[in-house]
């Protein structure tokens, strides 16, 4: 119901006040446009003057003298063009600025979201957060684009319009001035109604689309249960809800809209008509007065009508506005520098000190964790799911702020760390080996553009991803497709490696992938792995124990704790959980529970 | 113009309101007519100072008529087309629905629901377009401009405007000119849009790579390349976009030109009055809209039409799943038995099935285990008929299923799918799917059966809790017990569940499987599962490699037989001491 309630209370000053905000950017191009705004407007409500005089001073007295008359045949051409061409200019520049706002707003909401930190990823789904840097974005440029430049257009045309009429007639210009009540009044009441209305229907679209999509995903379970005739009644319902909605839609809109708009343009019309033809019964009228300010009249409306059919978009603009504006908000940030020590990562020692942490402040994932691992070792992080080690990879990364205990590189707490020396300096290879859009060399190279052709070669090569790579048609410049969908699980995983290594990172973060993969991938994965290790520090976790036999110290995590810590032999000799485990993975179970048993 | 016969069904459905309608909307465009042509004639009277008070009052009550009628024909016209083109869409949505219900599951394995959704919303949306703008347009610049053209010529002076409407065609030709190029570059937007879309969407997935290689700083410099291209693109569009006003007062105060120039030749000839060219000027101001109208005709039209071919080709398409002819509408029941040479799925050739004879007597439960993709779903759906077997025979009591309807087949069977599918609905009316008039007795009862019950009473509306994408979040573990409750409330001839403890623990499990025992003495369960603890104590367990029984019998025959069976009940045990961190032993 999020979506409805949203679009039932919007606080709507602020969130446009924030939005208007955006215009200061754009200071000299927005008033240069709205001069020009200003010239075609002129231009065009003198263009009727120059008919009156036409009419009043020529055509009336009969009096044709040539050369006035092809000076004032020349001024309305002139007139004409230069609106043209101004408005011409002054839509596009409009446009132009609006787009660059957008642009600005999206590129600063995909900024934010890019500092934002893994915990409001977690909390956050992928869809809804692409929706509102890319769909919300859309909606609000909607609003600048259409709206708000078809509002200033439209008023300034208006106000223009009672310029020409004040010039020409005082009186009758005071009079037509009765008919802005009338309009206001009209747009006020059509705006309350409509976006009463509008929303209803924004509602039942919404319903009406949530339960054809939720049908159509369990369209089978429906089949199964015999229920077709039931949810074909059920959605026939919305559906007609939706038709009642959209029915009353049209009759305020067949109501208020072109309709009413043109009583008002016929009141107008009256009112001139009667004022010129009392007017007449004394005084000798000017026809071409008459025949400007009917013209007048008629272009009048028009801006009218465009206002009234844009009241619509901008409800919806402004609850998208709000959803923007909530994630640039947003104070779930990434974990920074603090300090400006700026350590460097030199031996690549790591240390963790009594970590203790929980992802939502209720339920501790890890809890007292201490571990030192040495210069060039290899520290194995091993237990079922759920027991912490993807948290362990998780702090170490940076990725969470940590409140209880400390991680420490070379000494230097891990907070002391600039962004760019963690990222290059620890080298994480995941399990779900992610791929770009590009080409394999762009997937090992990411942004790191100091990285060489050559030294992308030398990467693949150490890990042996060379093999496959040189039998693509087009090698290092195979283009990869969306989730690298083209090459095989252990191919991408080859691939994350390279990426790693082209970095040569002094501390290496392992999560071993737990998908099963081919034989021959599988033995290149494994060498790879080793030659990776060689003179790094390596904190690994691992799924299959027999990756592991030669690491320097196992830790075996269970529920957040380090239940048993040694190197292999020496866990399997006290035959606790990893004894176990061991046993399960290699198909020694069934002795151990008949001996169990 | 052909999605006007293609439509012809509704028209003539809509007749009354479609006819009323076009005579009334044809009825408003000649009262707008009736204004200009009173401003001439009073111009005239008071030029000439014929004029008198009661003249003019006789005349602006004349105005006031007109007035009132055009805003009610204009109101009635408005509510009967569109009216009707909402209507049309209602309509639409509900037979595309209907049609969607028939449709076999084959055909949403195929289909993306994103695609489908878009033929009921988008390309609902432009058949209605065309049935009432369409309409509009059609009408309007058909008669409309007709009848401007036809006043202007009869009432003030034909030759007049045939000079006045030379520029005319040049604006048609024009804005239609623009409006092909509008709608390439549209595309070209949209295609940049949809490719910053997929851009968001990758680093929204990829974010946690992004974060681990510092990629956030190319990254955003990606997107502001990515959202500059759709500015571009957008730019580009407003170019054309922004071409239309211009050029339409421009030519359209070219024509006032000429009407201005040759009519005062005219006056000062005396063929013509002020009066009437004043009249003439607004007539021409109404050409406008009918000739725009004219182009847009085209564009509605074209949008309409491939619409509505996409909707009537998805109409079109039969469900493969039918009744067959003369089927028994009695609800099956009895022994289950499969006798499937080979079975493979319609679209590809690769065999799922083989060589499959299983006999599972009523009361019997029949356990089916094996790795993922063995073949064990497909066995369950096959019962179901969610396809037809190429070979072989399936039959329910002897009967094959496909010789009763599709509804008695379902009747018979309960059935608790792998994945679980709850809709947006409350938890009671979740489990009282399949059968809404359920008493809340019946509901709790099958929630207990299913060890559910506990924990809805913990959540703060109980039964009344919303589920589903817009209420609270199940944990799968939940959603499982909820649809085995909803399977078990219709009291089924035949049960399945397709890996449907898969998320429930051990002890919850033994729980329902007990409640199963005592509640379905009598009716037929098939069970797959990845956890052998499910079928422990079936009466018949096989097990499936590659669509083949590699082993079958009691759990004790295969513990004995010391195959794939043993040695995974062996792992299972030992994992299961794993998990409880080895302290259970």
């Amino acid at each position: 119901m999020n979506e409805e309630e949203k679009l039932m209370n919007v606080s709507g000053r602020s969130v446009m006040k924030r939005l208007l905000s955006y215009l200061n950017y754009h200071k000299g191009k927005v008033t240069f446009t709205l001069f020009v705004l200003l010239i075609a407007t002129a231009a065009d409500v003198l263009g009727p003057i120059v008919m009156k005089i036409f009419i009043d001073d020529y055509l009336t007295p009969r009096i044709f003298p040539v050369r006035p008359l092809i000076l004032l045949a020349g001024a309305f051409l002139a007139l004409y063009s230069i609106s043209a061409l101004f408005n011409y200019y002054q839509v596009i520049s409009f446009q132009k600025i609006a787009l660059a706002i957008i642009q600005r707003m999206r590129v600063e909401v995909f900024a934010k979201v890019q500092h934002l930190g893994l915990r409001f990823y977690d909390q956050t789904p992928g869809g809804s957060l692409v929706s509102r840097i890319t769909n919300d974005t859309e909606t609000i440029k909607d609003l600048y684009v259409t709206v708000l430049s078809t509002i200033v257009n439209s008023t300034v045309m208006m106000i223009g319009i009672f310029a020409g009429m004040f010039f020409l007639d005082v009186k009758l210009a005071l009079i037509c001035f009765i008919l802005m009540p009338f309009l206001i009044v009209l747009m006020w009441v059509y705006r309350t109604l409509s976006s009463k209305i509008y929303r209803v229907t924004r509602i039942k679209l919404s319903q009406l689309n949530a339960k054809l999509n939720e049908s159509l995903q369990g369209m089978a379970m429906i089949q199964a249960m015999r229920q077709e005739k039931r949810l074909r009644n059920e959605f026939g319902k919305i559906n007609g809800d939706h038709k009642r909605a959209m029915l009353k839609s049209v009759r305020l809109n067949s109501l208020m809209l072109r309709s009413a708009v043109y009583s008002v343009y016929l009141l107008g019309l009256i009112m001139i008509l009667g004022f010129f033809g009392i007017q007449s019964f004394d005084h000798v009228v000017k026809i071409g007065v008459l025949y400007a300010f009917i013209n007048y009249l008629d272009r009048f409306f028009d801006p009218i009508n465009q206002i009234m059919q844009q009241l619509t978009i901008f409800q919806q603009a402004m609850v998208s506005a709000e959803r923007v504006f909530g994630l640039l908000d947003d104070e779930r940030m990434a974990p920074v520098q603090q300090g400006s020590s700026n350590p460097k990562v030199e031996e690549g020692k790591v240390e963790f000190r009594n970590v203790t942490f929980s992802y939502d402040g209720k339920t501790d994932v890890l809890k007292n964790i201490s571990f030192t691992a040495n210069p060039g070792e290899t520290v194995a992080l091993v237990g079922h799911t759920g027991s912490g080690k993807s948290s362990i990879i998780n702090l170490l990364m940076r990725f969470y702020p940590i409140e209880h205990g400390g991680v420490f590189i070379d000494g230097a707490p891990l907070t002391a760390y600039s962004d760019d020396e963690l990222r290059t300096r620890i080298g994480l290879v995941l399990q779900d080996s992610f791929m770009f859009v590009g080409d394999v060399a762009d997937n090992i190279r990411l942004s790191h553009e100091h990285i060489s052709e050559k030294q992308i070669e030398e990467a693949a090569e150490f890990v042996q991803a060379d093999r496959f790579i040189n039998k693509l048609p087009n090698q290092y410049h195979e283009p990869v497709g969306e989730r690298g969908a083209t090459f095989s699980s252990g191919q991408r995983q080859l691939l994350s490696f390279a990426r790693t290594m082209a970095l040569s990172p002094k501390i290496l973060v392992l999560d071993e992938a737990t998908a099963s993969v081919d034989t021959e991938t599988e033995e290149a994965i494994q060498t790879a792995l080793s030659k990776m290790r060689k003179g790094r520090t390596t904190i690994a976790i691992a799924h299959r124990l027999s990756t592991i036999q030669d690491a320097d110290q196992i830790l075996v995590l269970h529920r957040g704790e380090i239940v048993e810590r040694g190197t292999h032999q020496e866990l399997l000799q006290k035959g606790g959980l990893y004894f176990n485990m061991y046993q399960l993975q290699h198909g020694k179970g069934m002795e151990h529970v008949s001996s169990a048993q | 113009m052909r999605i006007f016969i293609d439509l012809w069904w509704f028209f003539k459905q809509e007749r009354l309101k479609y006819s009323l309608g076009v005579l009334f909307l044809m009825l408003s465009s000649f009262l707008s007519l009736i204004p200009p042509h009173v401003v001439g004639v009073l111009v005239d009277d008071i030029r000439t100072k014929s004029l008198t008070p009661v003249l003019l009052g006789k005349w602006i009550l004349f105005l006031v008529i007109i007035g009132v009628i055009y805003y009610f024909t204009g109101f009635l016209w408005r509510q009967l087309i569109f009216g009707s083109s909402i209507i049309l869409a209602n309509q639409l949505r509900n037979d595309l629905y209907k049609h969607f219900t028939k449709l076999s599951p084959n055909f949403f394995q195929k289909r993306r629901i994103g695609d489908l959704m878009a033929h009921a919303t988008n390309d609902v949306n432009a058949v209605q377009g065309a049935a009432g703008e369409g309409i509009l347009t059609l009408v309007d610049s058909m008669t409309m401009g007709t009848m401007v053209i036809m006043t202007m010529s009869a009432l003030i002076s034909w030759k007049l405007t045939i000079i006045t409407l030379l520029p005319m065609p040049i604006m048609v030709m024009l804005t239609m000119y623009y409006g092909a190029l509008l709608h390439k570059r549209f595309g070209r937007a949209q295609a940049a849009f949809s490719d910053l879309n997929d851009k968001v969407q990758e680093n929204v997935s990829g974010v946690r790579v992004i974060k681990a290689f510092g990629e956030e700083k190319a990254q955003i410099k990606m997107f502001q390349n990515a959202s500059r291209d759709v500015v571009n693109k957008n730019i580009a569009v407003a170019k054309i976009d922004s071409l239309f006003d211009p050029t339409i007062t421009f030519i359209v105060a070219i024509c006032y030109f000429l009407a201005l120039i040759f009519g005062a030749k005219y006056v000062v000839e005396g063929s013509m009055t002020i009066g009437g060219l004043t009249s003439f000027t607004l007539y021409l101001g109404q050409l406008v809209w009918p000739m725009l109208a004219f182009g847009f005709l085209f564009n509605i039209v074209e949008r309409g039409s491939a619409s509505y071919d996409r909707i009537r080709k998805l109409l079109a398409i039969k469900p493969e799943i039918t009744d067959k002819k003369g089927a028994s509408a009695k609800i099956p029941s009895g022994a289950v038995e499969y006798a499937i040479p080979r079975f493979h799925y319609p679209e590809s050739a690769a065999e799922v099935l083989s060589d499959i004879q299983i006999k599972v007597e009523q009361g019997q439960t029949l356990g089916i285990v094996g790795k993922t993709g063995a073949g064990k779903t497909t066995l369950l759906r096959l019962l179901l008929r969610e396809f037809d077997l190429q070979e072989g025979k399936l039959c329910i009591g002897g009967t094959s299923i496909s010789d009763v309807t599709l509804e008695a087949l379902r009747s018979a069977i309960g059935y608790v799918p792998q994945d679980h599918i709850l809709f947006s609905a409350t938890i009671a009316e979740n489990i009282a799917f399949a059968k809404p008039e359920a008493t809340r007795e019946e509901i709790e009862r099958v929630a207990k059966l299913a060890s559910i019950h506990e924990d809805i009473l913990h959540f703060k509306e109980g039964y009344e809790t919303i589920v589903g994408e817009r209420g609270v979040t199940l944990s799968g573990g939940q959603k499982q017990r909820i649809s085995i409750a909803r399977a078990l409330l219709a009291h089924p001839e035949i049960l399945i569940f397709d890996d449907s403890l898969s998320a429930v623990d051990a002890r919850t499990e033994v729980s329902i499987l007990q409640a199963l025992k005592r509640e379905r003495s009598n009716k037929t369960t098939l069970i797959s599962a990845h956890r052998l603890s499910a079928v422990e104590h079936a009466d018949l367990i096989i097990v499936l490699e590659e669509g083949k029984i590699i082993e079958q019998g009691t759990h004790e025959d295969l513990i004995e037989q010391h195959g794939w069976y043993a040695e995974m009940y062996a792992h299972q045990q030992l994992e299961s001491l794993v998990s409880e961190g080895g302290q259970k032993a």
